[in-house]
């Protein structure tokens, strides 16, 4: 009897498998399949001519010679960043290093775009560098942000918190012992740190490099809003100009880059995921997390201080600088008291239907995709961690390819997968919110499946073995005992997902249509036609409305650490 | 198990609360006659005054909700060629920068035949005679000087292609601005300036930008000195105190109408048509006039500062020709302005 009833969840599991496959297949396979096919498709079949004229275009060279640069120099940026920090960090008796860190971490959290527009004003004639400049001797004038150079300062700053990621957690992990055998056995200083900290931590330290690779890749707002006005285009803005340009063949041959595009990424991906693995190796060791090297009182400080200034310049400031140029009341007046008011603000608030319905939209969007994803990501992990086999590894892989894919390519899919998805027939959804909603959980789903693993990774599997032997399973087994486990894990993705909903830009550039703009868009858009008393205004609100929310964040953390741990005290 | 069947619900029920969210287009109450319902206003007006003249609008008509698309005329009308291609023009109501852009919506076949009772107070030779299309202001393409950088004011457009102005000028894009794609057609075919004149313009270092607020943006905060851009938008800012000083070449402007028309796949003619009546009505002319535009209507004062029709010296070129060329002229001013 048991047999059967064994046999029967079997096949019912076998079920819901072949939905959960096909419906992977409908909404991460085929908009892939059909952007591919198209950029291989013209009026008289397939055909290979879409590349030729692609690639015999001087300005598609231009454009990718630009993006290699733009690419390269803003990854080498973000290394240097974020192995510094990382090592000043791990390594060093430097104090408030949590606070630190969340400042490293702020030009994550802030949309790039919105970082972008801060750096804008710091630089602006009127700003705050040129009156700095113009206390120091000689005519030194502040660096024209709408330039290569621009992009590649701000991608760099904007990216840095990726490698500064995975390069703190190598260093901590790399055995203190190992180290002190090299110095007790004569080496120096320098000696140990080339020999032996260097090559344990390149694969980590290569592989953040790679991660930030692929993000400038993937990046549309820094370089939409620096490089659109001083004519320089990436691929990202290229493809996006093609599509909102139509001109003959426009689709086509938006496809034929996207594909450019993609392989690119999709090579990055590799190396990096390559990386990786090879970095893990030391994955066993637990991070050690005291001081290696000891600085006397007054070097301490000096690191401190330089530390700090870095960090402000790099966050505050340029923050500070886009405040206040959203509170003048007229372009050109200087920052003084008779000339600051709240009229932006009013009429961002206020007035503009596009801005609030904006908020309205972004909010939705995220909040649906966070639990549409929790749901789905969370079952999908642990689907993943009890069950490993190359199905559901393959699963994972398949997942996350239109996030490995940049943004404007994933747009341009999903375009042609849903304004016709069986030709003659065109179900509404392009054109609607419906078609963001479908990109966004396609997109984001990785990364709540990756925060869960993560999290049902840490728990042991003689817990749940444990609570099986004592009698409770199923639902029970996962109130009382795994969900308290992995909620950090689990919500830490879930918040992940939220953030990047609320202040994308990159997708719904493109899929947006009147009535479903979001957050980014708007902001994109007043750039775009030129008022940046509206753009800096709005992006002031959204700043200090994600900083709040990261606040009431830490304090509910705060609480649940202490009322878990609490209840593991009293047991 | 359970928790597979449990997600699934959770998900379909929030799909169904994203379906209920997007479902907010009818709201028809049918019953009662007069003007009500969706309208789908798309212009390339300024966010702030687009949004005036909709908030005055839905003043009088209270039943109507206007759900405005905004951006460049140029990238408006690639919107509204993108939906045709996709079987579905959203547009009910187009104003954007110039009426070249709408003889090509003509030539297409887009535009609804409506001639409004107030055209009889509009100038005859600013009005499409076959009633697709009418003008809404008067607007020039002039000079912005930048004051505290420029102590003696230019009075011609040589001044953009003069050495002292090297890289110190800025205009918008004709692939973003409807004025600047008609003033390129103009321009390029006075025998004053041609494709020469633009070709120095690009040897003067001419910084080519998106629309005209940000060409007034460069200007005013000082970091450009010169600037080609439409002229109600400089009075507005040197009128709330920013540095810059509006100039009428000697040579003469070019001058855009900043039409209004109905499509003609339109879903609420009726209220589209009242939109139209709106804008072009004592009422809608004096709403522009406040907002700092030279409006179009006999009888109602331009705003300080800015010329009116009779004053300037108009330049213009032959409309059928203007239309036809626009795409060949943008793609000529991409080879010399291009990367």
């Amino acid at each position: 009897m048991w047999q059967s009833v064994a046999s029967r969840i079997q096949n019912q599991n076998k079920w819901w498998f072949l939905i959960g496959v096909l419906f992977v297949f409908i909404f991460f396979v085929l908009p892939i399949f059909r952007l591919f096919f198209l950029s291989f498709s013209s009026e008289s079949g397939l055909t290979l001519g879409n590349y030729m004229s692609v690639l015999q275009d001087r300005s598609t060279w231009k454009t990718i010679e630009n993006t290699l640069y733009v690419v390269l120099g803003s990854s080498i940026i973000a290394i240097i960043l974020g192995v510094l920090t990382a090592w000043v960090v791990a390594y060093t008796n430097i104090r408030q290093k949590k606070l630190i860190q969340l400042f490293v971490f702020l030009p994550f959290i802030i949309p790039s775009y919105i970082t972008t527009l801060a750096w804008t004003q710091f630089m602006s004639k009127n700003g705050f560098f040129a009156n700095f400049l113009s206390l120091l001797p000689g005519t030194l004038e502040p660096i024209n942000m709408y330039s290569l150079h621009g992009i590649i300062i701000v991608m760099g700053i904007s990216h840095y918190p990726l490698v500064y990621l995975l390069t703190v957690g190598v260093l901590r992990k790399i055995p203190r012992d190992l180290e002190y055998a090299a110095r007790v056995s004569g080496s120096s200083k320098w000696q140990s740190f080339r020999q032996i900290t260097l090559p344990l931590a390149l694969p980590g330290i290569a592989s953040g490099g790679f991660l930030a690779f692929i993000a400038s890749l993937d990046n549309f707002g820094i370089p939409a809003f620096l490089g659109i006005p001083g004519n320089i285009r990436v691929l990202s803005t290229y493809i996006y100009e093609q599509i909102v340009g139509l001109g003959p063949n426009s689709f086509e041959r938006a496809a034929t880059l996207s594909v450019i595009l993609g392989i690119l990424a999709l090579i990055g991906t590799f190396f990096q995921w390559l990386l990786l693995k090879k970095s893990k190796n030391i994955e066993t060791a637990v991070e050690d997390k005291e001081p290696r090297f000891l600085f006397h009182k007054r070097k301490r400080l000096t690191v401190e201080i330089f530390l700090w200034a870095f960090l402000l310049m790099t966050t505050m400031i340029p923050l500070v600088s886009m405040l206040s140029a959203s509170l003048i009341k007229a372009y050109g007046l200087p920052f003084a008291p008779e000339n600051i008011s709240l009229k932006n603000y009013q009429f961002v608030l206020l007035e503009n239907q596009k801005a609030v319905t904006s908020l309205k939209n972004s909010a939705n969007l995220a909040i649906i995709t966070t639990v549409f994803c929790l749901v789905a990501g969370t079952g999908i992990a642990y689907l993943r961690t009890k069950k490993p086999s190359m199905i559901t590894k393959g699963l994972e892989m398949v997942i996350g390819i239109p996030y490995a894919l940049p943004g404007t390519v994933l747009a341009l899919a999903m375009i042609f997968a849903w304004m016709e998805p069986i030709p003659g027939w065109n179900p509404g959804i392009y054109g609607t919110i419906m078609i963001l909603f479908i990109a966004y959980v396609t997109r984001f789903l990785i990364l709540q499946v990756r925060g869960s693993i993560t999290a049902f990774m840490q728990i042991d599997p003689s817990i749940e073995e444990a609570a099986r032997v004592s009698g409770s399973n199923g639902f029970y087994k996962w109130k009382q005992i795994l969900l308290p486990l992995i909620i950090p894990g689990v919500i830490s993705g879930a918040l992940l997902v939220f953030l990047t909903a609320l202040t994308e830009l990159t997708v719904s550039s493109l899929l947006w249509s009147s009535g479903s703009e979001t957050i980014g868009l708007v902001i994109f858009n007043f750039e775009q036609a030129g008022y940046s008393t509206y753009s800096t205004a709005f992006s002031s609100v959204i700043v200090l409305l994600i900083l709040l929310a990261f606040f009431i964040l830490t304090i509910l953390q705060k609480l649940w650490d202490r009322k878990v741990l609490h209840n593991e005290h009293t047991n | 198990m359970n928790k597979l069947k449990g997600g699934l619900l959770l998900s379909l029920v929030s799909l169904a609360l994203v379906g209920c969210g997007s479902e907010e287009s009818s709201t028809n109450s049918g019953s009662e006659a007069g003007i009500e319902g969706d309208l789908s206003f798309y212009t390339s007006q300024p966010d702030e005054d687009a949004q005036k003249l909709v908030d005055a609008f839905t003043e009088k008509y209270p039943d109507v909700k206007v759900q405005t698309y905004r951006s460049g005329t140029e990238e408006v009308i690639s919107k509204i060629k993108a939906e045709q291609k996709a079987g579905d023009v959203q547009a009910d109501v187009l104003l954007v920068a110039d009426s070249v852009t709408f003889e090509d919506l003509k030539e297409e076949d887009l535009l609804l035949e409506y001639k409004s009772e107030e055209l009889s107070e509009i100038p005859s030779n600013l009005v499409d005679p076959d009633g697709m299309y009418a003008g809404t202001k008067v607007m020039a393409t002039a000079l912005v000087a930048n004051s505290t950088n420029v102590t003696e004011m230019p009075d011609s457009w040589n001044v953009l292609t003069d050495e002292s102005s090297k890289g110190k000028t800025i205009m918008p894009s004709p692939f973003y601005s409807g004025a600047a794609a008609y003033n390129l057609g103009v321009f390029t075919r006075n025998e004053a300036f041609g494709w020469d004149y633009f070709k120095s313009l690009k040897e003067n270092d001419m910084t080519v930008t998106k629309g005209n607020g940000a060409v007034l943006q460069a200007v005013a905060d000082g970091e450009k000195s010169y600037g080609m851009v439409v002229d109600f938008i400089v009075a507005r800012a040197k009128a709330e105190g920013s540095p810059v000083e509006l100039i009428y070449p000697k040579e003469g402007v070019p001058v855009i109408t900043e039409p209004i028309g109905i499509m003609k796949d339109a879903e609420n003619e009726e209220a589209a048509k009242a939109f139209v009546d709106f804008v072009l009505s004592e009422e809608g002319q004096q709403l522009a006039a406040d907002l700092g535009y030279t409006p179009i209507r006999k009888g109602i004062e331009a705003p300080e500062g800015l010329q009116t029709i009779e004053e300037m010296n108009v330049i213009d070129a032959d409309i059928s020709e203007l239309y036809q060329a626009r795409e060949d002229d943008k793609k000529e001013f991409e080879t010399i302005f291009g990367q």
